[in-house]
């Protein structure tokens, strides 16, 4: 019997879920009513997703503020109670340690958000570097549920079980309070494209998770005249993919840059002080990148798939490292990487299983991937 | 119908153990993948009838084992295979459109050729029939 962990709603998950699959040693819902549907509820309506396998971390200590800005490439001097911020955490050579969200409780008080898959990795790391600054460093992951709710009805739909104002915050915003009567943060975040907002419960233990399990069924009931769908990890990922949102592991990695991911925005190198990989990317900054990740549209419905090369005039120009069918526009989807001098080429073709697919080679970002998907939508 | 576990045998059908199914009258021969090849896949959102040397076409020759498809999930891509060999009398259309017809009707609406069969007795034999395959199934949850 293969050992795994589980979050507060694992009892929900399995009676509900259509599929249920370990990832990062979570027993997650992959899917309840289908990847398709879930994802189009968050595109029109709004889905709930249990992100509770993601890793959370405080940093405490009088110096917590300075050694979260001294670990991640954003600039924490730049957040207050009411903001959070997504930013890297970079090695020596500026490669991508993992991508989170940051938020600033007090000087003395960072909470963060990191990947499932980098939990183990990440806590060492921190706990590496934490000593210099006398921070501490405790990782909360299991007793903090976390919940993300997204789509366009997110905002009426939490609204209705809070006091809070929701329409005030804007994208980023940090929100502390009561929702449905329980302690919560809420970043006004998500992994999705749309509006939404991502809840951190305080403090509910895995072997007491009755407090998790209400507060899901009570946004659930909140968003059932909206049409609110459970969404499972399948959805997770197509929405991600259609917004160009990158996955480490898959479009970043210990290998590749900020700046070769095109995540430029969020490396602060005027106003940020020293912080871990600065001296690598500022170097590669003057030398030039060698290489930028771009988004794919297929004509069809054939994916591309990480891997598969990238071809113009039969030179091979770079690599897909995500796709997937997009469930809006019902044709395949992707991210990769090309060699510097294609950043900005329109057309590319992707070997795919050994045929040479034309595809529409885009921006990634959100609001050029996203809205070209969405105009595209197949009703 | 019967049903192992969560999965659906169809009675009167014959199966391979790689989740393949055939559905024979005279020599004309239906196939298509299983109730638990597609649960196993989830939705399924594209199928290209391609076999190792390129696309398949209506008239072409398929041996037994030849394969024949290739159907993708949202994170997978699956090779199918024929469970009879003959020549292909017609390809599943609809399926371009609606692959996740496969999902809803695996046995019925969701088939993907039509085949005439060669010599189809002799090449029945090496096939399950729904018991055995449902005893493949029973193995394979343990």
């Amino acid at each position: 019997m293969v050992e795994y962990k589980t979050t507060h709603l694992y009892d929900w998950h399995k009676k509900h879920a259509s599929a249920m699959h370990e990832f990062a040693g979570y027993m997650m819902p992959i899917r309840y009513s289908g990847i398709n549907e879930e994802h189009l509820a968050v595109r029109h309506a709004v889905g709930i997703f249990d992100v509770t396998h993601m890793g959370r971390f405080h940093f405490r200590g009088e110096r917590a503020a300075e050694f979260a800005n001294y670990m991640t490439t954003n600039d924490v001097g730049r957040l207050n109670e009411n903001a959070a911020q997504y930013t890297l955490i970079c090695n020596e050579k500026g490669g991508i340690i993992d991508d989170c969200i940051v938020y600033y409780r007090a000087s003395d008080w960072i909470y963060i958000v990191v990947n499932a898959g980098n939990k183990v990795k990440d806590l060492a790391w921190f706990k590496k570097h934490a000593p210099k600054f006398g921070v501490t460093v405790e990782d909360v992951s299991d007793q903090v549920p976390n919940f993300a709710v997204q789509g366009p009805k997110a905002e009426a739909t939490l609204q209705k079980l809070t006091d809070i104002d929701l329409s005030a915050p804007k994208f980023f915003s940090a929100i502390s309070g009561k929702l449905a009567g329980y302690d919560v943060i809420m970043g006004r975040t998500g992994y999705t494209g749309e509006d939404g907002f991502e809840i951190s419960q305080f403090s509910v233990p895995l072997d007491k998770p009755d407090d998790a399990v209400d507060l899901w069924h009570k946004i659930l009931e909140a968003g059932e005249e909206f049409g609110i769908k459970p969404c499972g990890l399948g959805a997770r990922d197509t929405l991600r993919l259609e917004a160009a949102l990158p996955l480490h592991g898959n479009d970043i990695t210990e290998e590749i840059t900020p700046l070769e991911a095109r995540l430029r925005t969020w490396v602060k190198f005027k106003s940020q002080g020293d912080f871990i990989g600065r001296a690598a990317l500022e170097k590669q900054k003057e030398e030039g990148v060698p290489r930028y990740r771009i988004g794919l549209l297929m004509p069809g419905r054939r994916a591309p798939r990480p891997h598969n090369k990238l071809i113009i005039d039969d030179e091979v120009v770079g690599e897909v490292t995500s796709g997937t069918l997009s469930p809006v526009c019902q044709r395949g989807i992707g991210l990769g990487y090309v060699k510097r001098e294609y950043k900005d080429v329109e057309e590319i073709f992707v070997d795919i299983r050994g045929t040479l697919e034309k595809a529409k080679a885009l921006k990634p970002s959100s609001k050029v991937m996203l809205t070209k998907i969405k105009e595209l939508e197949v009703r | 119908m019967m049903k192992v576990g969560d999965y659906e045998v169809k009675e009167g059908v014959y199966y391979t153990k790689k989740h393949e199914w055939a559905r024979v009258s005279d020599d004309v021969v239906l196939v298509g993948i299983t109730d638990y090849a597609q649960q196993a896949l989830g939705e399924i959102t594209f199928i290209d009838i391609r076999g190792d040397a390129g696309p398949v076409n209506v008239g072409d020759t398929l041996k037994r084992g030849d394969k024949y498809a290739e159907v993708e999930s949202h994170k997978a891509v699956e090779d199918v295979f024929t469970p009879i060999g003959g020549i292909i009398l017609e390809i599943n259309e609809s399926l371009q459109d609606a692959p996740n017809t496969i999902n809803d009707d695996p046995y019925g609406a969701g088939w993907i050729l039509k085949i005439k069969a060669e010599d189809i007795d002799s090449q029945l034999k090496e096939l399950l029939d729904a018991d055995a395959y449902a005893e493949v199934l029973k193995s394979e949850a343990e």
